[in-house]
């Protein structure tokens, strides 16, 4: 079957299917109203868009550059590094790494790349099992379908349709409350997190300057698949990096805001190096498999804007068309308008370039693109190599040849609309309308009437002019503001407090404002409200903790700062017995006001599971290390850690999904319950 | 000094609505403008362009530069879509083109639409036109978003007496050119959901500056037995009855 053909069964029969049609409404509605309301919480939405658009474009102009600095980076601070040329070079090569540590299972998190290199059926031809642990991967792999939009895998099903699922491969009843299907993919991949020898991630952005892999992410399966195996494989394409930190500052304004309607995921991982001498925990081997697949050539061409996208599905929730068929239809790894200029690019124009017709270049996704990608005139360029590469219907090409003859001379066009008009009255009309027409036209008549041609077209009504009057014209002037995220000097301690405390409920987190003497006596009753009987916690770096660790213990309560084997298999023994702790108590190097986040970095005593791992976080900040911005924390403190520390989390409230039905749950991978004890 | 205004009156006009060209002649003229019609005009060559025939596009682009070239002054199309052509359009046909894109390039720099004409540069104020009833306004998608055309159309709208108006939300009502035929099971469905916000809206009437928008819309309509017609923007300032025939 032709690729247009099928692409027309698969459209009709998403349009006749009620339940897919509600669930891309639904889609379509929240994220529409998610994007407006986020960026209205920009004080420049216009100025940042444009700060990212500039960001990535000047990241495709020296690509080249920005790699090898980027690689050498990484090199330098202990990552392997793979360069893959193309798809089955870059499964390859994880494969390889991953037989090399006798795995025979590999957890990892949602990556559209590894599904460009088709690597999960790489490693399972090498009979390696992979488990999506991204919730809504996880719900597609167990219906051995692929994923039907770039954030939201599992789209496109309804709460029954996962409840069916889960009852048929989770062995549960079936049950369609969202908040126990959670649980219940909560549960089983849990066990694969803790006994996993390898993570596989993808990495969002890859900062040139420091060679940093940086992760977005909500559930808190990105942190586990990095954080608690031996080994991560993270796999990037090459045109998702960054210059330095301050820009990746400014993506991380839009690539939330964009893709999901927040003003910042759950979690942010930074990613230096693998685990380092008096690190407690962290993976001991780190691999980052660089994919070019087409990317680098693609910068020569005339479609290389499409490399600044940063694949956040703002354009999939914006375009009509992608509402009324769905990811499927598209029938490509990349659906949606984004998809339509990549698939024909990366897998070929002959099987992919009638995508770029399936749109009528309404321009809504350019609207939604948080990097100004001119969508709509690249679909168009892409339409000039279709008719150029792909034979087309005979009649659109002749219809086609012949109205540009008969439109570049007046004459003609004069006769032809002559001719025209009196076809068309031989067609059965109504009201000077139309009721139908033959052949392909007959499509159009299936459900409007089209307007028959005037008797006296305009230019025979063209006849005299009338007296003038004079009129003045005005002139307009316009300004531009340049303005983003403005260095402001540092608020005051009081109004920052404040803010963090008012952001961090609005994500869920609880905070309690403390003086430093009762600290200690406070954070233990919590506990045990809480009944909690054991707690990870750091060593360094948090205020009280030897006190914190003193009350508690008192009071029957475990206090644990493991330090994990370099041992495959009792490492994971440990990290099973981790595993079941209920709280983790860290403290924060930083806290940034306008997002509600935590800054947690890694090192000596600070074990990275005690925010991970339990249900329940609890933090010890200072009021003052709490910043306006992200950009205020690198400028005055942010960027002299980078060298000291392998990994930094950045945490805003408890772990999150929306990907059944997009209905919210919190406590997916990642605790349910983040606690904030302030010190004045 | 008179200002000659260029009408541009866009295939879909002339062929299928000449009232609404009619009505065009009508408001500019009340405007103060001296219109000429530069008889030679036949299509801009979008639906050439969109559909990827480069080589037809071009044949039509360079009649059209060819017919407007010779003459003066402003540029005025009833259409947003033909607007964006003459502005961007021919800008990205001709990019590589040393002779052909001095003189794109110049016809966009005063080629307007309609509403954008009269509001941005001669501040036209509606003193006449009034129209009992509701009716809401669609904004098409090349006006809105190639131009950046949002507020002005309303603003003439406002101006009418007696008028409620009713602002549709900004989507797509479908019809993208050769898309209606290529792909007609989705563009039925963005219009019937299109129609059902018309319906929402209780409006009698739907405007907008561009007749394709409006031909999809009203066939639409009368397919299922509506009453509510259709308006270009001009017809209701010239004080018309509203259906676009």
């Amino acid at each position: 079957m032709k690729p247009r053909d099928r692409f027309q069964q698969l459209s009709k029969q998403a349009v006749n299917n009620p339940s897919l049609q509600i669930a891309l409404d639904n889609n379509a509605s929240r994220r529409r109203k998610g994007w407006e309301k986020a960026y209205s919480s920009l004080p420049n939405p216009d100025a940042t868009r444009k700060k990212a658009r500039e960001i990535r474009q000047d990241v495709i102009e020296n690509l080249g550059a920005y790699l090898d600095q980027f690689m050498g980076q990484v090199i330098t601070n202990g990552i392997l590094v793979h360069w893959a040329e193309n798809a089955s070079q870059a499964s390859q090569m994880v494969v390889e790494i991953t037989q090399r540590h006798a795995a025979n299972l590999v957890v990892k998190s949602k990556s559209m790349v590894t599904e460009e290199i088709n690597l999960n059926s790489a490693l399972e031809s090498a009979g390696i099992l992979v488990v999506e642990t991204d919730l809504g991967e996880y719900i597609v792999q167990l219906r051995g379908e692929r994923p039907t939009h770039i954030i939201s895998p599992a789209v496109h099903l309804r709460k029954e349709d996962v409840a069916e699922t889960f009852e048929k491969h989770l062995n549960m009843p079936y049950t369609t409350d969202i908040t126990t299907m959670n649980a219940a993919a909560r549960r089983k991949l849990r066990d694969d997190f803790l006994t996993a020898k390898v993570g596989i991630s993808g990495v969002n952005f890859g900062v040139a300057e420091t060679g940093t892999l940086c992760l977005v992410t909500n559930e808190g399966n990105g942190r586990m698949v990095t954080t608690v195996p031996q080994v991560h494989i993270a796999v990037m394409g090459a045109e998702r990096l960054v210059p330095t930190l301050d820009d990746l500052a400014t993506i991380l304004q839009v690539l939330p805001r964009s893709a999901t309607g927040q003003k910042m995921t759950s979690y942010l991982n930074w990613i230096n190096k693998p685990r380092q001498n008096g690190d407690p925990d962290g993976p001991n081997e780190r691999h980052l498999v660089v994919v070019d697949n087409g990317r680098l050539a693609q910068r020569r061409t005339q479609f290389s804007e499409a490399l600044a996208c940063i694949r956040c599905g703002a354009c999939l929730n914006a375009c009509p068309v992608y509402q009324e068929v769905g990811g499927r239809t598209y029938n490509s790894v990349y659906p949606g308008p984004i998809g339509a200029l990549v698939s024909p690019a990366l897998f070929g124009i002959q099987n992919h370039g009638h995508l770029s017709k399936a749109s009528t270049l309404c321009g809504a996704c350019k609207d939604a693109c948080p990097v100004g990608i001119d969508i709509p005139l690249l679909l168009q360029r892409t339409r000039v190599q279709f008719v150029d590469k792909v034979s087309q219907p005979q009649f659109i090409s002749l219809g086609m040849r012949l109205y540009a003859w008969t439109a570049s001379s007046p004459a003609r066009y004069k006769r032809a609309q002559k001719a025209v008009f009196w076809l068309m009255r031989l067609l059965p009309r109504k009201a000077g309308w139309v009721r139908w027409m033959p052949l392909q036209l007959s499509a159009w008549t299936r459900k409007r009437h089209f307007p028959s041609f005037a008797r006296k077209p305009f230019r025979e009504h063209w006849g005299k002019t009338k007296p003038v009057r004079v009129v003045g014209l005005s002139s307009v002037e316009e300004q531009e503001e340049e303005m983003i995220a403005p260095r402001m000097p540092r608020s005051s301690q009081e109004d920052l407090s404040g803010r963090f405390e008012e952001e961090l409920h609005l994500v869920g987190g609880e905070f309690v404002r403390i003086k430093a003497e009762k600290l200690a006596a406070e954070v233990t009753s919590h506990f045990q409200n809480m009944e909690v009987h054991a707690v990870i916690a750091w060593e360094t770096e948090m205020i009280g903790s030897e006190e914190i660790r003193l009350h508690s213990e008192a009071v029957g309560i475990d206090w644990l700062s493991p330090t994990l084997s370099n041992d495959v298999s009792r490492r994971i023994q440990e990290v099973t017995r981790i595993g079941k702790v209920q709280a983790g108590i860290t403290g924060a190097i930083a806290a940034i006001a306008d997002t509600g986040t935590l800054v947690l970095t890694s090192g000596v005593g600070k074990s990275q599971m005690a925010s991970l791992l339990p249900r329940i976080h609890v933090v010890v900040l200072s009021s003052k290390d709490i910043y306006a911005t992200m950009s205020e924390w690198l400028s005055i403190a942010g960027k002299r850690v980078m060298a000291n520390t392998s990994c930094i989390a950045f945490v805003t409230g408890p772990s999150r999904t929306a990907d059944i039905e997009m209905t919210l749950t919190t406590g997916v991978h990642g605790p349910a319950k983040v606690i904030v004890f302030c010190v004045e | 000094m008179t200002q000659q205004t260029q009408l541009f009156v866009t295939c879909l006009v002339d062929s299928l609505f000449p009232e609404v060209g009619v009505a065009v002649v009508e408001v500019l003229t009340r405007a103060g403008e001296s219109v000429r019609f530069p008889r030679a005009q036949t299509c801009c060559g979008q639906p050439a362009f969109n559909s990827g025939y480069q080589q037809e596009a071009r044949r039509m682009a360079q009649h059209t530069l060819e017919v407007f070239g010779a003459t003066d002054g402003p540029i005025v199309l009833p259409s947003g879509s033909c607007a964006a052509m003459l502005v961007h359009g021919y800008i990205e046909l001709f990019k590589e083109d040393p002779f052909w894109l001095p003189r794109a390039k110049a016809l966009a720099a005063r080629t307007y639409e309609f509403s954008q004409y009269l509001v941005d540069e001669l501040n036209y104020v509606e003193t006449s036109a009034f129209f009992h009833g509701s009716l809401a306004f669609h904004p098409s998608c090349h006006l809105l978003r190639d131009l950046g055309v949002e507020k002005q159309p309303i603003s003439l709208l406002e101006q009418v007496r007696g008028v409620q108006i009713k602002p549709l939300e900004a989507e797509c009502c479908g019809f993208g050119g050769a898309f209606s035929i290529d792909h007609e099971v989705v563009s039925s469905e963005m219009l019937s959901r299109r129609l059902s916000q018309v319906g929402e809206s209780e409006s009698q009437v739907v405007v907008s500056c561009d007749v394709s928008c409006l031909l999809h819309i009203e066939g639409g309509l009368r397919k299922r037995g509506s009453k509510v017609r259709c308006a270009h923007l001009a017809q209701i300032l010239a004080g018309k009855s509203a259906g676009l025939k």
